[in-house]
């Protein structure tokens, strides 16, 4: 029973984390169609951000501020600064290709993922760090439940990304700039004729998409998570299997499909092998799409004849 | 026995009722008009014919065999080829290339036969140049000469619709089902092409199925006429039976207000 | 494109044909005076004279690397650019022709079937059982395939070839040599002959080359062509149009698969060895930018594409060779996108004024700024040396740099007119500090940034590569 808490509540956490990712991706197809390879480098580089925050104040075991602080000033800056650069990404890289053909933005993601994960190896070498964070959170027992500690790391974690996911379902389905986004995924020609400015749309969707990204990248480190230049790329397969499984284009599906596949990643690693784990998640992908394509909560492709 | 026979056909998705009950037949060399009110279902009835849907209940039979459930390219070989309300071209292929890639039902060399140019390749390749030009042919001097190798997207409009035409006959059908021939033409052109669909039948002996709006269109070239609304058949007859018939009339002005009140 | 009436079509194309440089014109015209089989014999005999020249083992990677890359893409390019169905799992092919050729001249199968010492097979039996069975394996992942469109079909092909390498890397170690992967493997034996020097595989992916472009310029040209290009840019009308597409989807993973494992078969030989890393994503990834860089749905694209792709590698590979690709680059996008002339001339030397300037002011601060060595060597450093900031110690400086680098790029999309020519001369100054003092220090790094930059221009500059037509998308 014990190893069932732990298990979930690990799976919880990744799952959080997976959702928060997912979401960015889903967004990013809903309003462009587009599936952004480089959106898990995004993670990488928030990642980044909390730890060189760290050593600005003083290094993990010397902080000057206190840790709460230090925490909030972590997370506001990897959102600003991830979310910037993905703006950024999107002005640069992907708004020429908007009517290419479909394969040129995938190259261009690609290449833009390339450019990310080489320039932090680059600047910042490519030696594995971790945030260390035992050394100004502590650790000890927020939460006891039948013999198991649920750390007070991870409750903000589950918390922070249930506030966030929270904040988006009500910024799409219940503001204005969430009715333009949705019309902007709907028919994008559309909307620009309706007076829609669709160039804001889009890049304000790209922000908070990279803004959460980033501040996955900030909570898995300070869960303790190996931080390198790649980590990028696992996060964001795992991460964009979710969105598919739960339903591309679609905000609940990412939020679902994330905790589903962190749930799964963490009782497959728990009771069948760690080994494999990942290629479980990997077939499920590839079941899911064979018998639902669309994910479970999108929608089929529609095609008018 | 007719060319072509539907039998009580429906077709649902979820809860609308696209086609109901549909009785419709079309004999050999007939050119049939389906009108109606947009919505109707017409379309819808062209993309059962040729596979693209499939009845949820009812029989359609070609020349006396059934042709429900079968792919699409099997149902076009079989003689039933159509166009499209909004073009589909292969706009990224040239006009002569357009109507030879619609032969490939007709052919049969292998692809390892067609990389060694193998005789039977060779032959089967000139014989679809000589039908690409034969039917690009029927057009004048429209789709000629220097049209051969550009690209379809250069074409005109009507010129688009006339390749489609084109690409469908070169399929090797018996019957051709043309959905809005002449939308977008100007009276000139529509023209024109209700003196094309004559030929078609005439010069080449096809049986055809149109969908049409233009009421000019339907009554210059139509042997029979078959109403549709809200998926089902109002009524069929000539021309002049179907365009006074009462329901038809509602079904394209509306009732009279006048006669509301009463 | 917005459809236009004959008359302004010709009209504009004529026009457009007067507008391209005479170089451009002097290209077209020797392009449709010469027909393809000529071209393609020329192509063979200068591919024959390169193998000839008795150039060193450099010159001689990058001319086996060219050819095979090119085998590559052609392969990828009937999926792909053919059939217009997005295949991210396709080095997965590439994996299994070359695994495949492993286990048949080695002794790794021998630990599969208890065989004392494996299975030595000639290259003449390799050949025709590794490529059936990547058939069979090609048709299998196109069944699969029927079942997704667009977007989904990438992704699961995506997972697919990351599954291979998972597989090859996990499973059965004693078989397939997990980590470490399988080496000592047989050289191609069989006829009485064996091909054991790089040169001599060169020659025979330069056959192979060649006669893969043949058989698939018969192909393009033929009713299964002409098939997979209707695929492409309507499956549905295609379909109604008499053409079986799923028959014909399923086939173009088949070829696509052959091919691919054809160049496996050649590559495992040549490096006498293969693992796991052979076939992760970057190599997919490089494969792809070939294709695209040529133009995709193109043979002569392909070919072109694989050759500049492994040509700029192997430069940015070499440290002196990567400085003339960098700065050779810098000067390419100027010229390309600075007009008239006399506004090229003018930043050209506004730039080195600048830099001149600057770096007397910076000398005559502190000496210590710029008594760094600039990492260029040959005449490039000798000339570096005096116009570059570069002081001693440089890597945090260049860092910086780096950062300011990017930034000021960013910026420089945005601004417009003068205020972007005026932008431009201290940021290629910078960069030109930057590469020097910082770049060029690491190349295996620098090297896949610049890769990843000339994906990102390229495909936002000419998305439809270097020999490609512009398409009209059916939406």
């Amino acid at each position: 029973m014990q190893i069932f808490i732990q298990t979930l509540v690990t799976g919880l956490v990744t799952g959080c984390l997976y959702a928060l990712i997912a979401l960015g991706y889903s967004m990013v197809y809903g309003v462009l169609k587009l599936l952004n390879f480089a959106h898990g480098d995004l993670y990488m580089v928030g990642a980044f951000v909390g730890y060189y925050m760290i050593q600005w104040f003083g290094g993990s075991s010397a902080l000057v501020i206190p840790a709460w602080l230090v925490i909030i000033f972590m997370l506001t800056l990897a959102a600003v600064a991830v979310g910037g650069l993905g703006v950024a990404i999107e002005r640069f890289a992907y708004r020429p290709l908007r009517d290419a053909p479909r394969i040129a933005p995938l190259i261009t993601a690609l290449g833009i993922s390339f450019i990310l994960e080489d320039s932090v190896l680059l600047l910042f070498g490519g030696y594995v760090r971790s945030y260390n964070s035992q050394n100004f959170i502590s650790y000890s027992t927020a939460l006891h439940v039948d013999g198991v500690n649920i750390g007070a790391v991870q409750i903000m974690i589950v918390a922070l990304s249930v506030v966030m996911m929270a904040g988006l379902f009500l910024l799409v389905n219940r503001t204005l700039f969430g009715k333009s986004m949705r019309a902007v995924a709907s028919d994008r020609e559309a909307a620009e004729m309706l007076g829609i400015d669709v160039n804001h749309t889009i890049a304000l969707t790209f922000f908070i998409g990279s803004a959460m990204a980033g501040v996955a990248g900030v909570m898995s480190g300070l869960a303790n998570e190996p931080i390198s230049n790649y980590i990028g790329f696992l996060a964001g397969l795992k991460a964009f299997t979710a969105a598919v499984v739960g339903g591309i284009g679609s905000i609940p599906g990412a939020m679902i499909g994330g905790l589903a596949i962190g749930l799964f990643e963490s009782f497959s690693s728990s009771y069948v092998s760690s080994q494999y784990s990942d290629l479980i998640v990997f077939a499920i992908l590839i079941v899911t799409m064979l018998t639902r394509p669309q994910g479970v909560f999108g929608q089929p492709p529609l095609q008018k004849v | 026995m007719p060319l072509l026979e539907l039998d009580g056909v429906c077709l649902s998705f979820g809860g609308l009722r696209a086609l109901h009950a549909l009785d419709l037949h079309v004999e050999e060399h007939e050119i049939v008009s389906v009108i109606g009110p947009n919505g109707a279902g017409k379309t819808t009835l062209f993309n059962i014919i040729t596979g693209i849907y499939d009845p949820s209940a009812g029989d359609i039979r070609f020349e006396g065999r059934s042709i429900v459930g079968l792919p699409a390219h099997r149902i076009t070989n079989r003689g039933i080829a159509r166009t499209f309300q909004s073009l589909r071209l292969f706009l990224n292929m040239s006009v002569k290339e357009n109507v030879k890639t619609a032969t490939y039902g007709q052919t049969h060399a292998s692809p390892v036969e067609s990389m060694l140019r193998l005789p039977r390749a060779r032959r089967e390749e000139r014989a679809v140049n000589e039908r690409a030009e034969d039917v690009l042919g029927f057009f004048g001097q429209r789709l000629q000469g220097y049209r051969f190798d550009q690209p379809a997207y250069v074409l005109s409009y009507a010129n688009r619709r006339r390749l489609e035409i084109a690409r469908a006959m070169a399929t090797g059908a018996r019957m051709l089902l043309l959905d809005e021939p002449a939308a977008g033409m100007n009276p000139n052109e529509t023209h024109e092409i209700t003196e094309l669909i004559a030929r078609l039948r005439d010069e080449r002996g096809y049986t055809i199925l149109v969908i049409e709006h233009d009421m000019h269109v339907v009554e210059g070239i139509s042997d029979r006429v078959v109403a549709l609304d809200h998926g089902e058949k109002l009524t069929e007859g000539t021309f002049a039976e179907v365009a006074n018939h009462p329901q038809v009339i509602e079904a394209y002005l509306g009732r009279n207000p006048e006669a509301l009140q009463k | 494109m917005a459809p236009i009436g004959v008359d302004e079509w010709v009209a504009r194309s004529g026009e457009k044909r007067e507008q391209a440089g005479r170089l451009r014109r002097l290209g077209e015209r020797l392009n449709s005076r010469v027909g393809w089989w000529p071209r393609l014999a020329a192509l063979a005999i200068v591919g024959l004279v390169y193998g000839q020249l008795g150039l060193n083992l450099n010159f001689q990677t990058v001319g086996f690397n060219s050819v095979l890359y090119a085998i590559l893409a052609l392969g990828l390019n009937i999926a792909v650019g053919w059939a217009g169905l997005l295949d991210l799992g396709y080095i997965a092919f590439f994996g299994f022709g070359a695994y495949g050729y492993a286990l048949f001249s080695s002794h790794a199968f021998g630990n599969l079937v208890a065989l004392q010492g494996g299975i030595h097979l000639s290259i003449v039996a390799i050949i025709p059982i590794v490529l059936v069975g990547a058939g069979i394996v090609g048709v299998l992942i196109g069944l699969v395939a029927l079942r997704l469109q667009g977007d989904y079909l990438a992704i699961v092909t995506l997972f697919v070839g990351q599954a291979f390498v998972e597989i090859v890397n996990n499973v059965d170690p004693t078989v397939f040599g997990g980590n470490n992967g399988l080496y000592g493997l047989d050289p191609w034996h069989g006829l009485g002959g064996r091909i054991g020097t790089l040169n001599g595989y060169y020659y025979a992916a330069l056959v192979i080359l060649i006669m893969l472009m043949a058989g698939l310029h018969l192909l393009d040209n033929s009713r299964t062509g002409r098939a997979w290009r209707a695929l492409r840019d309507d499956p549905l009308a295609a379909e109604v149009m008499t053409v079986p597409v799923n028959r014909l989807k399923v086939m173009a993973f088949s070829f696509g698969a052959i091919v691919a494992a054809l160049a496996g078969i050649v590559f495992a030989a040549q490096q006498r060895s293969v693992f796991p890393t052979n076939f992760q994503s970057s190599v997919l990834i490089l494969i792809y930018a070939c294709l695209v860089l040529g133009g995709v749905g193109g043979i002569a694209g392909a070919v072109l594409g694989g050759v500049t792709v492994t040509v700029v590698e192997a430069m940015l590979s070499s440290p002196t060779d990567s400085s003339y690709l960098f700065y050779g680059l810098i000067l390419l996008a100027m010229v390309a996108r600075v007009r008239p002339w006399r506004h090229l001339a003018l930043m050209l030397g506004a730039i080195v004024g600048f830099g001149l300037a600057l770096r007397a002011i910076v000398g005559a601060i502190s000496h210590a700024a710029i008594a760094g060595p600039p990492g260029s060597v040959g005449w490039i450093g000798t000339v570096m040396r005096h116009f570059v900031i570069v002081p001693t110690g440089s890597i945090t400086y260049g860092n910086i740099l780096f950062a300011a680098l990017v930034v000021a790029l960013i910026a420089i999309v945005q601004l417009r007119g003068i205020w972007r020519q005026v932008a431009i001369v201290p940021t290629v100054y910078a960069a030109a500090c930057c590469w020097e003092s910082r770049l060029i220090v690491d190349t295996g790094v620098t090297a896949q940034i610049v890769l990843g930059a000339i994906l990102v221009v390229m495909m936002a500059a000419r998305p439809h590569g270097l020999l490609g037509t512009r398409r009209v998308e059916v939406v």
